[in-house]
């Protein structure tokens, strides 16, 4: 349980001190925002990579019951947002330490923030089942597609330093960015995340329900002869 | 409880449903079943070779994809106890995972009333890191069963299993014997209204399969529709009153046992 917490922990303090120092921000600031991002993070690859192997971690029931396999990629989404809150928790105490300001009604939004974050990672847990259970190697492919994203979102680095390097698209058009806002907006700033935010968020949800319910239509059936 | 699943590809008509839904009592209809094992399985597994595919690289020899099941309809009614037999590859565990509605069918129709309780692999779906007692409540929670439910048929299962001690210790201690032990006695805790069983009599020790056996027994007086798949013909003329013979995916025969016998040692002897 405490290295749900820990784990995050270390690598924040990590970034912070190489790039704290590096780009020369405030380490009561920077350090906060660094964990925020690394536990969302964390929780959305976990989804997206133990997902992979979601079907066929499950074969023993795959091939006994004819539950909706949607169930096998919760599962994981589950143990990942077990994590998830425990970090977050965690995370809370950090910031009514340090950001005490900040406590407020915004707060509130974070009951919506979760369940929009979990209606992202759920359709790409099962995305990722499908197509990682079709192709064996999927797994290792998207671990470097994951990694790719993580460079380019701001996870650690801040949006700001994406706006003054003049790649501010990484940011405005990036899923990730929106995600995390969600949980960085009320918490960090003491704001309602913004609309630009919520839809972002939402219409990311939708397209990937609209993905993962075609490939449920057409594959679903077919999962059992590839395990 | 009665769960009613309508699988079908082409033919479903509202009348279907409604027949479904107006008739209590339990069957298996299958009408001009086929199914295709896909051959992609055992090709482009992986996406390497899936490009290499699509561009034309690294021929394959061409596979077809296998028909499994050709054309099979069959009618099975209350009281019937319904024995596959022939040789290995013949379709029995197919047909057996076509009616428990886990194999898409290419064309034809499945319907099935009445609950299913299969016993097919008896150590698939154990979580090896839970204990015994845990996974008496998991597979019970995969059956439909609620957690209380469960409650009362534990000491039941933990008795019959033989496990003593051992069902509180993880299942990846466990022998392979006592594996199937538990997972027998979770599976046939629960009781259904059409029991499939794939290959179970011949699983477990002699002093076990004494005690399965009379288990087995009982379930099928207790179920409305058995069908079994087994190799042992002795345990075919014991259980079932009708048999139904596979050759390559087709019912060559379907009437008595002792008839269905007869057909299956001929067949042998051709091949």
């Amino acid at each position: 349980m405490s290295w749900a917490i820990l784990q995050p922990l270390a690598l924040t303090l990590l970034f912070t001190f190489v790039l704290g120092r590096i780009f020369a921000v405030d380490m009561a600031d920077y350090a906060p925002y660094v964990f925020s991002g690394i536990i969302v993070w964390e929780f959305i690859v976990s989804s997206a990579n133990i997902g992979c192997h979601a079907l066929l971690m499950a074969d023993g029931y795959i091939k006994q019951c004819t539950h909706p396999l949607a169930i096998y990629s919760l599962r994981i989404v589950c143990v990942a947002l077990i994590n998830l809150l425990l970090a977050f928790a965690g995370f809370l105490v950090w910031v009514i330490i340090v950001k005490p300001e900040n406590i407020g009604w915004t707060w509130l939004s974070l009951l919506f923030s979760f369940p929009i974050i979990i209606l992202v990672v759920w359709p790409l847990a099962i995305l990722t089942s499908f197509i990682g259970t079709r192709f064996r190697d999927f797994s290792q492919l998207i671990v470097i597609g994951m990694q790719a994203v993580w460079y380019v979102s701001p996870v650690f680095f801040q949006a700001d330093m994406f706006r003054k390097a003049k790649i501010e698209f990484l940011v405005d058009y990036n899923p990730v960015y929106h995600l995390l806002n969600l949980i960085r907006m009320p918490t960090l700033h003491g704001q309602f995340p913004d609309l630009i935010n919520i839809i972002f968020a939402v219409g990311t949800a939708g397209i990937l329900w609209l993905l993962a319910s075609l490939l449920i239509a057409k594959q679903e059936r077919q999962m059992i002869f590839y395990l | 409880m009665v769960i009613s699943f309508f699988i079908d590809c082409k033919t479903r008509t509202s009348n279907d449903f409604l027949f479904v839904r107006i008739n209590v009592s339990n069957f298996i209809e299958l009408e001009n079943v086929n199914l295709y094992y896909s051959c992609l399985v055992y090709r482009e597994m992986s996406i390497k070779s899936y490009v290499c595919k699509l561009m034309g690289l690294k021929p394959r020899p061409k596979t077809e994809d296998v028909h499994a099941l050709k054309n099979v309809s069959l009618s099975i009614r209350p009281g019937d106890r319904v024995g596959l037999i022939g040789h290995n590859g013949a379709g029995k565990s197919t047909l057996l995972k076509t009616i428990a509605s886990l194999y898409p069918i290419t064309s034809g129709t499945v319907s099935v009333q009445g609950e299913v309780r299969a016993l097919f692999e008896l150590s698939l779906g154990f979580e090896l890191e839970a204990t015994g007692r845990e996974n008496i409540l998991y597979r019970g929670l995969l059956l439909g069963k609620s957690p209380k439910e469960m409650k009362t048929l534990q000491d039941e299962i933990v008795a019959f299993a033989d496990l003593h001690e051992f069902i509180d210790y993880p299942i990846k201690t466990y022998s392979a014997g006592m594996m199937v032990r538990l997972a027998f006695a979770i599976s046939t805790a629960v009781k259904g209204e059409i029991l499939l069983l794939d290959e179970v009599i011949g699983a477990g020790d002699d002093n076990f399969m004494a005690k399965a056996k009379k288990r087995i027994h009982q379930l099928i007086d207790e179920a409305k529709i058995m069908v079994l798949t087994s190799h042992d013909l002795s345990a075919i003329r014991n259980l079932c009153n009708r048999a139904v013979v596979l050759n390559h995916g087709e019912i060559i025969f379907d009437g008595g046992v002792e008839e269905a016998i007869k057909v299956y040692k001929i067949e042998g002897d051709k091949q």
